[in-house]
């Protein structure tokens, strides 16, 4: 009987989330045209002082190893909040470019197909790379490789700067700080 | 549509066949329990490959097109279907006989089996497009919300019938659950499959005169960051 009530449980949980989806996906149609507004600025330089292992390495040689942890851990953090935000903008250009992807322009629309791949390749390093931030938490001194997620951002910026510009010239999508 | 997504339709078609000829084998007096029951798995059987086939159509059409996740998407939901298959063979193995007849109560149990691996496969995709915030084909939306809903209310039910004895009158209440639920489904796929989306028209893109300098300098972009 203990089975049965468990997979009634997880039964239920698994409808009460199917039909949350379904129910914000709704939703998700009736809020698009405000997509644009949800984007946050990155500033990419220091995002990519953050994730500079000559950073740790001078770090490392300067400070005792209990200051070296502390101050590791809150370089981490910082990059840990960094990377959340780009992977927020990354799921809002998903949104926006799958929009564009139906436009019958071609140009737009390819501009569109390589935004949408773009983004999707940011977010899922995005998520490796906090799988690998909180890893780090706990053993401070261990590598860690953010470095893919800074070339996927900087590379994300560009194909949403020409789709921006191929959408509305005047008014280009703006991603990051530096640009 | 058919060419959209032809599995479904084969599912459909195939298992509303098959579910008719089992019916079939149950009025007919001339037909024995034993063969009635052989039908079933045979029923049974067949709509569990159909629906694992048809979640792969669906997994196929959301991510296919999107390189940089088929991949990983591919990768785990194998392993998650590995995992699933053996969770249901560990819930099979400990579920309570309560029929004395080996071909009942296996019945039962593949009914359970099958319905814990389609719903968590089916859940998977949905988590997954979830996370990455793609926007989903109005009509595979559907039919996945269908099958989902579906294979969530049946997995539930097949968990408490397990349970309950052959001759138990509970029985018919979740009988009647699970046929309503696939009715009002099939309902829901025709809602998705026949009634037309509102068209929303996608704005003229003013395009700049110099838009070829502006392709090559962001290609150049995207092509050595």
């Amino acid at each position: 009987m203990t089975l049965a009530i468990i997979l009634v449980i997880a039964a239920a949980l698994a409808l009460v989330f199917i039909l949350g989806v379904a129910a914000s996906r709704s939703l998700q149609i009736s809020s698009s045209a405000s997509l644009a507004g949800q984007i946050q600025p990155i500033d990419v330089e220091a995002f990519r002082v953050l994730v500079d292992p000559a950073e740790d390495d001078y770090l490392r040689r300067r400070l005792s190893a209990a200051e070296f942890r502390v101050v590791r851990r809150e370089r981490l953090r910082a990059m840990a909040a960094y990377i959340r935000i780009a992977g927020r903008n990354a799921a809002v250009l998903v949104r926006m470019a799958q929009g564009a992807l139906t436009v019958g322009d071609a140009d737009t629309a390819e501009a569109a197909r390589r935004l949408v791949d773009n983004a999707l390749l940011l977010r899922r390093n995005a998520a490796f790379a906090l799988l690998r931030i909180y890893i780090a938490l706990a053993w401070p001194n261990s590598g860690l490789a953010a470095v893919a997620v800074l070339h996927g951002y900087e590379q994300l910026n560009g194909s949403a700067m020409l789709l921006g510009r191929l959408q509305n010239p005047a008014a280009p999508v703006r991603i990051s700080a530096t640009l | 549509m058919i060419r959209q997504v032809p599995v479904f339709f084969a599912f459909a078609i195939l298992t509303a066949v098959a579910d008719l000829t089992e019916y079939a084998t149950d009025v007919i007096p001339t037909v024995s329990a034993a063969t009635y029951w052989r039908a079933d798995w045979a029923n049974l059987l067949i709509q569990a490959v159909l629906k694992f086939v048809l979640v792969g159509e669906i997994f196929a059409h959301v991510f296919g097109s999107y390189e940089s996740i088929a991949r990983l998407g591919q990768l785990l939901i194998r392993a998650l279907g590995v995992i699933l298959v053996f969770a249901a063979a560990i819930a099979a193995a400990y579920a309570s006989q309560n029929s004395p007849h080996g071909i009942i109560s296996g019945a039962w149990l593949l009914d359970q089996t099958t319905f814990i691996v389609e719903s968590g496969l089916l859940v998977f995709i949905f988590v997954f497009s979830l996370y990455f915030h793609l926007v989903w084909d109005r009509r595979l939306f559907g039919i996945s919300l269908g099958l989902s809903i579906s294979s969530c209310v049946h997995l539930a039910s097949w968990a408490i019938l397990g349970n309950l004895g052959a001759l138990d009158p509970k029985r018919m209440i979740f009988v009647f659950l699970n046929m309503a639920t696939y009715h009002a489904v099939v309902l829901m796929w025709f809602y998705y499959l026949l009634v037309p989306s509102k068209v929303t028209a996608s704005p003229k893109v003013p395009l700049p005169e110099n838009n070829l300098d502006v392709w090559n300098r962001e290609l150049e972009r995207l092509v050595r960051p």
